[in-house]
C-alpha cells in the first residue's frame, strides 16, 4: 500500500539545490523529499501526492514447470485531496491513483500455482486504478460514503497483519480471485460502485457496497487485457453486492479498568458477497453432457449468480512490557462457497503470525511466518477425472494447494524497506500435470525473493 | 422488514455491550470524570500553510486579547513539513466559532537566543497579561544527535515574537507549563528533558537501547510583568532533578512531560520513561531540589498499571488528574489523594499503530465548560474534542 502519510511528511530540503533532498536522506520519509517544491505547492491546495515503487526479484531454485528468476515491479502514484483544506468542505476526500506494472511474472512463467507468489504480479500496463470521492457524515463521522471507481482489496476482507507478506493471497483472497469475473474488482483492476460504512456502536461497524459485477466488458478473455487503460467504467455487467461487519477492539471511547489485563487489540470481520454475473458450470455443458465428453457441445451450462461468505480475524497475542512496540500477532481468514458446481475454487484460507519489532530497537521491522491453502471445487476435480475417463490422458483430479511464507521486512530508512522472502508451495494448482512434462504433476516449489519498497 | 432491521440493530447493540466487557452500573455514582465522556470528534487540522506537523501543546485562550478570542485553542507544532522532530516553528489558533484553524504565530528557524534552532514542544501557556510563552527543544535532523539546548520564547497576543530566554538551566523545555498567574507576577513550572542525551544511534551495550540518563529537571521561573511590557524573568530555580531521559529514534526523547499544580503548592509530574506520576511537595516555595531516590523523583502517586509512557496531564472535575498515554491511545484518570488509577478510556483507536494509537497523543486541555477536553492526534495532525 502506498503510504500517504509519508508523502504528507515530505521535506522541503530539496529547495536547497537540485540534490538538496539528499541532505537528510537517513531521516527523510521520502527519497525525493519535497520533489523540488511540488509537494508543498500541492499541499497549499489540500493535495497530497504519494509515489511508491515496489521492485522485486523472485526465483524458484526447485520445483515448478521450469526453474529461473524474474524481476517485476509496480509503480503506484496516488493523488489525494482533502476538501476541507482545499476549499473548506468538511469531511470530503477525493482520490485518484495510477499504476504502472513492469517486468515479468514468475508465477506465470515458471510456477503454474494458483496462489501466485507476489501481490504485485499483473500484466504489464499503465492504467488508471482508483477514482473516487469519500464523504464523512453525521456526528463523530459515524457514516462514511465512497462513490466511484474502487479496488475492493483496499478495504474489504482485509487482514492488516497479512498485508506485510508478499504472496497475492494475503491481500485479495483466492476465492474471489479465481471465481469472480476478471478476478473481481481488485488490483490491478477496479470497478464503479458505491459503499457506505456506518459506525453502529462501539465496537461495531458495518459496511455495504454495490459495484459493477465485472471490472471489464469482456469476461471471456483476460480482463486486464480487455481493460488495459483502466477506463472501461463498466456498468452493464450486472452487480456485485457485498456486506461486512467489523468488530474492532479497542473501539473509540471504550473504557479500561485498572485491574484488566494487557489491552490486546483485535479486529474480527465477517461478510459475504453476491455477484449476479453468469457463472460457468465446472462439469456439465449446456446439453447435460459432461464437458470432458467428446459428445459435449463445449459450451458450459451457465448459472445465474454466485455467492461466498468469509471471516477474518486479526488478534494481538502478546506485547512486551519493556518495549510496547514489540508485539506478537496472529491472523486468520477463511472463505468459501457451497456453490461448488459453478466455481473453480470453493474454499481458501490464510493463517499466520507476525512479530513486530523482533530485534532490540528495530521498532519498524516485522518478522512473519504464514501459510495459505486453497481447495479446488469438487466439480472441477470431477472434470479432471472425466478427462482421464474419456481421453485416457494423464489427468489427476485437482485437490488442495498449500504454501508457506517466511519473510523479514526491514525498514532501512524512512523511505526504503527491504524484504527477503521464502515461499514453499505444496501440490501446485492442486496437482495439475506439468505442461512441459504432461506425464507427471508439477513438483513442489521453493521460491526465494527480495522485495524493495521505495517511497518517493 | 423494518421490524427485522430494528431487531437486528438492537441485537447488535446488545452484543456490543457484551463484547466491550465493560459497562458502568447505571445505579452507581460516577467514580470519576471519564465515564461521563461519550463523544469524540475531530474539529480541525493543526497543520498550517508552511506544512508543520506533529501537534504537541494545547492551551485555551482565557479571554479576548490581541487577535485572540476567548475560548480559542492554541496548538504548537513540533515538526516541520519534513516531519523532522524539533523543527516545528508554528502555533495555530482554532476558533470554535468559525470551526477553522489559522496560523497565530511563527518563529524564525534560527534565533540567536535559541541555541540549536526552533522546535516547539508541549510547554506553552498564556498569561493573563496576554503574553504567550512557549518552549523550544530544537534539532537539525529530527534526532537528539543534533539537539540544541533550546529556549523559551515570548510572543504578544498578536502573535509577534518579542524575546527569548536561554541559560544554563534551560536544557530542553519540554513539558506542560503549570503556572500561578497573578497578573503582574507569575510563577511557571517547566520540565527540562534533554540535558546530555546522545544521538538515538548511541546504544547501551547491555540493553541495546539508547542509554537512560537521569538529568532531567523541573525548573520554577519567577516572573514579573510590567504594565504594557513583556514579562521579565527574575529567577530560575531547580525544584526537582533526576527524572529519567532517553533518546529515541522514532519519538525523539522520553522525559518528564506532564505538570499539574495543586492548590496546596504540590506539583505533580509525569515521568514518562519510568511510567509514574510523582509529587513534588512545596513546589512554589522550595529552594532545594527534590532529587532521585529509590527510582523516583518525589513521592510516587502511581506507577505502571494503565500508565504507558505518560505525557500531558491536566486537572479534571473531582480533583482528579487526566494523563495522556504516549504509547497507546488511552487517557488515564488518577485520583492523586487516594494514589490510585480510576480507569482509562481509548480516545484514539487507530489500528494502524501497534498498539492502537501508539505515538499519537500529546497535549490535553479542558473545554471552557469543564465538561470535556481537547486533545491532539499526531498521526492525523488534528485537534480533537471529547465531550459528554
Amino acid at each position: 500500500m502506498v503510504n500517504l502519510g509519508n508523502a504528507a511528511a515530505a521535506g522541503e530540503e530539496s529547495s536547497q539545490g537540485v540534490f538538496g533532498f539528499l541532505d537528510n536522506w537517513k531521516r527523510s520519509a521520502n527519497l525525493l523529499g519535497n520533489m523540488w517544491g511540488l509537494r508543498s505547492e500541492l499541499g497549499k491546495a489540500g493535495l497530497v501526492l504519494a509515489v511508491q515503487e515496489t521492485s522485486e526479484v523472485f526465483g524458484n531454485p526447485a520445483g515448478g514447470m521450469r526453474r529461473g528468476a524474474d524481476y517485476d515491479g509496480l509503480t503506484v502514484a496516488v493523488l489525494q485531496m482533502n476538501t476541507q483544506r482545499a476549499f473548506g468542505w468538511y469531511g470530503g476526500t477525493f482520490q485518484v491513483s495510477m499504476e504502472q506494472v513492469h517486468g515479468r511474472n514468475l508465477s506465470a512463467d515458471n510456477l503454474d500455482a494458483y496462489q501466485t507468489i507476489s501481490g504485485i504480479e499483473a500484466d504489464r500496463s499503465t492504467r488508471l486504478w482508483e477514482l473516487w470521492f469519500d464523504q464523512k457524515l453525521l456526528d463523530q463521522q459515524a457514516l462514511d460514503i465512497k462513490i466511484g471507481q474502487q479496488s475492493l482489496d483496499q478495504e474489504w476482507m482485509v487482514s492488516s497483519n497479512a498485508l506485510v507478506f508478499a504472496n497475492t493471497m494475503f491481500g485479495w483472497p483466492m476465492v474471489p480471485s479465481a471465481d469472480l469475473p476478471g478476478g473481481g474488482p481488485a488490483y490491478p483492476l477496479s470497478a464503479l460502485g458505491a459503499r457506505a460504512k456506518y459506525w453502529i456502536t462501539t465496537p461495531l461497524y458495518v459496511q455495504a457496497g454495490i459495484f459493477s459485477g465485472s471490472p471489464a466488458h469482456d469476461t471471456s478473455g483476460d480482463a486486464q487485457q480487455s481493460n488495459r487503460s483502466g477506463t472501461s467504467f463498466v456498468l452493464n455487467r450486472g452487480i456485485m453486492a457485498i456486506m461486512e461487519f467489523q468488530y474492532v477492539y479497542p473501539g473509540l471511547g471504550a473504557m479500561v479498568s485498572p485491574d484488566e489485563g494487557e489491552a490486546l487489540s483485535r479486529i474480527y470481520r465477517i461478510g459475504g458477497w453476491y455477484d449476479s454475473e453468469p457463472f460457468a458450470d465446472q462439469y456439465w455443458d449446456n446439453t447435460g453432457t459432461p464437458l470432458a465428453s467428446p459428445d459435449s457441445s463445449g459450451i458450459a451450462l451457465t448459472h445465474r449468480g454466485a455467492f461466498s461468505f468469509y471471516a477474518v480475524a486479526d488478534q494481538m497475542l502478546w506485547r512486551s512490557h519493556v518495549d510496547p512496540n514489540r508485539t506478537f500477532n496472529v491472523f486468520g481468514r477463511v472463505m468459501g462457497t457451497p456453490q461448488a458446481d459453478r466455481v473453480p475454487i470453493d474454499f481458501s484460507m490464510n493463517f499466520g503470525f507476525t512479530f513486530k519489532d523482533p530485534l532490540p530497537y528495530r521498532q519498524d521491522d516485522t518478522l512473519g511466518l504464514a501459510m495459505g491453502y486453497t481447495h479446488v471445487s469438487s466439480a472441477l476435480g470431477n472434470y479432471d477425472r472425466a478427462v482421464h475417463k474419456y481421453s485416457g490422458a494423464y489427468s489427476p483430479a485437482q485437490g488442495g494447494e498449500t504454501y508457506i511464507e517466511l519473510m523479514y521486512q526491514c525498514q532501512m530508512t524512512g523511505w526504503l524497506q527491504l524484504q527477503p522472502d521464502f515461499q514453499y508451495i505444496f501440490n501446485p494448482s492442486g496437482g495439475v500435470p506439468n505442461p512441459l512434462h504432461p506425464e507427471r504433476r508439477i513438483g513442489n516449489i521453493a521460491v526465494l525473493g527480495l522485495r524493495s519498497n521505495i517511497a518517493f | 422488514m423494518r421490524f427485522k432491521m430494528r431487531s437486528l440493530s438492537f441485537s447488535l447493540a446488545a452484543l456490543a455491550v457484551l463484547w466491550t466487557g465493560w459497562a458502568p452500573d447505571a445505579a452507581a455514582a460516577p467514580k470519576g470524570f471519564l465515564e461521563t465522556i461519550h463523544r469524540h470528534a475531530m474539529v480541525a487540522s493543526t497543520s498550517p500553510g508552511n506544512g508543520d506537523l506533529n501537534p504537541y501543546a494545547i492551551f485555551l485562550v482565557p479571554q479576548d486579547m490581541g487577535v485572540l478570542k476567548k475560548d480559542e485553542v492554541l496548538v504548537t507544532n513540533f515538526n516541520n513539513i519534513s516531519n523532522l522532530q524539533g523543527t516545528g516553528t508554528t502555533i495555530i489558533a482554532y476558533s470554535p466559532v468559525t470551526k477553522t484553524s489559522r496560523l497565530f504565530a511563527s518563529a524564525p528557524a534560527n534565533l540567536a537566543a535559541c541555541p540549536g534552532g526552533i522546535g516547539f514542544t508541549t510547554a506553552m501557556t498564556i498569561l493573563k497579561s496576554g503574553w504567550v510563552i512557549v518552549g523550544s527543544t530544537p534539532s537539525k535532523d529530527g534526532t537528539t544527535g543534533t539537539k540544541g539546548d533550546g529556549c523559551l520564547l515570548v510572543f504578544d497576543s498578536n502573535g509577534k515574537f518579542t524575546e527569548a530566554w536561554k541559560g544554563p538551566l534551560i536544557t530542553g523545555p519540554w513539558g506542560d507549563i503549570a503556572s500561578i498567574d497573578n497578573g503582574d507576577t507569575a510563577v511557571l513550572f517547566i520540565s527540562m528533558a534533554a540535558a546530555g542525551l546522545p544521538a538515538p544511534d548511541v546504544r547501551d551495550p547491555v540493553t541495546h537501547y539508547p542509554p537512560i540518563l537521569h538529568n532531567a529537571t523541573v525548573l520554577r521561573f519567577n516572573l514579573h510583568i510590567p504594565p504594557g511590557q513583556a514579562p521579565v524573568l527574575d529567577k530560575q530555580t531547580v525544584i526537582a532533578s533526576g527524572f529519567a531521559g532517553r533518546a529515541d529514534r522514532d519519538n525523539f526523547l522520553f522525559g518528564p512531560t506532564g505538570l499539574a499544580l495543586d492548590t496546596d503548592g504540590t506539583l505533580y509530574v509525569t515521568d514518562g520513561y519510568d511510567e509514574e506520576v510523582t509529587a513534588i511537595d512545596n513546589a512554589v516555595n522550595r529552594t532545594e531540589p527534590v532529587t532521585r531516590q529509590n527510582d523516583a523523583v518525589g513521592r510516587i502517586i502511581t506507577k505502571g498499571g494503565l500508565l504507558n509512557w505518560p505525557l500531558a496531564m491536566i486537572w479534571v472535575p473531582g480533583h482528579h488528574l487526566l494523563v495522556a498515554n504516549g504509547r497507546n491511545g488511552q487517557v488515564v484518570e488518577i485520583d492523586p489523594d487516594a494514589k490510585k488509577q480510576i480507569y482509562a478510556q481509548w480516545i484514539d483507536s487507530d489500528q494502524a499503530q501497534q498498539p492502537p494509537g501508539n505515538g499519537d497523543l500529546f497535549g490535553l486541555a479542558m473545554t471552557p465548560d469543564n465538561r470535556g477536553f481537547y486533545y491532539v492526534e499526531d498521526d492525523m495532525n488534528t485537534l480533537n474534542v471529547s465531550l459528554p
